[in-house]
């Protein structure tokens, strides 16, 4: 089956209606968005607080405002949209895409490239293995964010915090602006999760307390939560006995990591990188499939929106490029590889085809002046300090690659000074 | 008499940790910032501490039941709580437009709230 679609992308969250503006403007001629939910914005509809899109409009706008002027361009630049559409299976062999929609059915799509924006997941409670019983009132943040700014419904009166997420931040403000009580947040690790400005504007303005390398070590109550048992914890992350605290809460909100979401990758037989947790891409963003590019924090989990809508459109031009038969399958694929203090990275091939940013983290923070470096010499930055809820870049030029014909291998490292 | 206080800069993700020097009352040196924004930052903190307030309003005929607003501008810390208090009582019938004015001059404060999202 034939559908004359040029460019087909999976999601219509911020990478998503991005790639969909992308690949407009590179020429392609039809270009769908398939998207579950029955309005489109992603993950940003529930993201009320301003914070967003600073570098692309100058201003600090709501998620739904940032989404807005974005959805906006796309209907300006004449991307189809489909809501309440699942897909639900990509074909190994075909890359024939099936979805599902109330009214239209089961369908079988034939793209000439695909564009994988399914953005992440939040990581559930089961993945922390805390003791003791399973009452309700435990969310991981995300959740709760929705019921209170989406669907109206406050998760409960007072909550613990686990994990310090930029959500899980948020999130605290949020409780208390509706009126409850943020008994306070805790961090296994010793340094915060989430942005600075975040545990200035979101608990220090409210006198919330911020407790680093202490952990949840039990939950109680029989139907619904009634308290948690906290702990310090040693450098191991092993809990010291007698510090063990008891704390009455009816909610525990878990802000403890995002997973990129690659159920649909994965049936489709893309390598999965197995520490990003997402598709193996070059700097086209081009995964193994060639067919297929992927794009936003469905690889690799970002910290600012921006980032997410610029690699967005940056998939959406290559995915109208490899439809139009104007990407060679010789392209190069030099490796990057990633430095000591360098916990993941992505891309993690360059091509040389166009200048490239890469995005990495690094594992521990250097609280020092350090360099961020991409060898051999082809990039290298100052910085004040580096660490690990604050992602990183090196810059690279397509004219440094073409010039070094015998480049076998990039490093990527963030180094003291 | 002088002062020396530590702000966290949140005008934007960078966080700039600031120091600011204060003589009676007033910012005479700001050091840790990155850009001016730091400095102007420094200086409303000490004399007019502000933030935007996002939250939502109750809405009656509309496909959520809840609408997202902000305060178009940063309004006065001191007075978050009261505009919190103003914001919930409010309920909006939908259609709503992105940008709409919902409360002017909410608590007296010369800003006003808006809606931040489409919703029918």
């Amino acid at each position: 089956m034939n559908n004359n679609i040029d460019v087909l992308i999976i999601g219509a969250g911020p990478a998503g209606v991005a790639a969909g503006i992308g690949a407009k403007k590179e020429g392609a001629e039809r270009v769908v968005v398939l998207e579950r939910d029955w309005d489109l914005g992603g993950i940003l509809q529930q993201c009320i607080h301003p914070g967003f899109g600073l570098r692309t409009f100058r201003e600090e706008l709501t998620g739904p405002e940032y989404m807005h002027r974005f959805i906006q361009q796309a209907h300006e630049a004449g991307v189809e949209f489909r809501t309440n559409t699942m897909v639900f299976q990509i074909d190994k062999d075909t890359n024939a895409v099936w979805t599902m929609n109330k009214e239209r059915g089961i369908e079988c799509l034939n793209p000439k490239s695909i564009v994988l924006t399914m953005g992440c997941r939040e990581r559930p409670a089961g993945a922390i293995r805390i003791p003791g019983t399973r009452p309700a009132g435990i969310y991981t943040a995300g959740t709760a964010q929705r019921f209170v700014n989406m669907e109206g419904y406050m998760p409960g009166k007072r909550a613990v915090i686990l994990g310090s997420g930029d959500i899980g931040l948020i999130m605290a403000r949020r409780m208390i602006w509706e009126g409850a009580e943020v008994e306070g947040v805790y961090e296994v690790m010793s340094w915060p999760g989430g942005l600075r400005r975040n545990i200035a504007q979101c608990l220090d303005d409210y006198g919330i307390p911020f407790h680093l390398q202490t952990t949840v070590m039990k939950i109680h109550g029989a139907d619904r939560l009634e308290g948690v048992t906290v702990a310090k914890v040693d450098d191991k992350m092993t809990p010291i006995k007698g510090t063990e605290r008891y704390v009455p809460c009816d909610t525990l909100l878990l802000a403890i990591g995002l997973i990129p979401e690659n159920e649909l990758s994965r049936m489709a037989g893309i390598d999965i990188h197995p520490v990003t947790g997402g598709p193996v891409v070059n700097d086209l963003l081009q995964t193994s499939n060639p067919a297929v590019f992927a794009a936003g924090n469905v690889v690799i989990v970002y910290d600012l929106v921006d980032n997410v809508s610029d690699e967005g459109l940056i998939a959406g031009a290559n995915a109208a490029k490899f439809a139009a038969g104007k990407i060679s399958p010789n392209v190069k694929r030099i490796p990057v590889k990633g430095g000591e203090n360098v916990r993941l990275y992505s891309p993690q091939f360059v091509t040389g085809e166009a200048d490239t940013i890469i995005y990495m983290r690094v594992t521990h923070p250097i609280e020092q002046a350090c360099k961020v470096i991409a060898e051999p010499g082809l990039y290298t930055q100052r910085l004040r300090y580096a660490r690990p809820g604050e992602m990183n870049e090196v810059r690279i030029k397509a004219a440094d690659i073409q010039a070094k014909p015998d480049l076998k291998e990039i490093t990527v490292d963030i180094q003291p000074l | 008499m002088s002062e020396e206080r530590k702000f966290i800069c949140v005008s934007c993700p960078l966080g700039c940790g600031l120091n600011v020097t204060l003589e009676n009352g007033e910012v005479v040196n700001v050091t840790g910032n990155t850009c001016p924004r730091g400095a102007a930052y420094a200086k409303t903190e000490v004399s007019d501490p502000r933030r935007v307030f996002a939250s939502t309003v109750r809405v009656s005929g509309g496909k959520l039941p809840v609408c997202p607003i902000r305060s178009k501008t940063p309004a006065p810390k001191a007075k978050l709580k009261e505009i919190a208090r103003a914001v919930a009582e409010l309920n909006v019938k939908a259609p709503i437009k992105i940008g709409q004015v919902l409360i002017h001059n909410v608590c007296g404060t010369d800003v006003d709230i808006v809606a931040s999202r489409d919703l029918n």
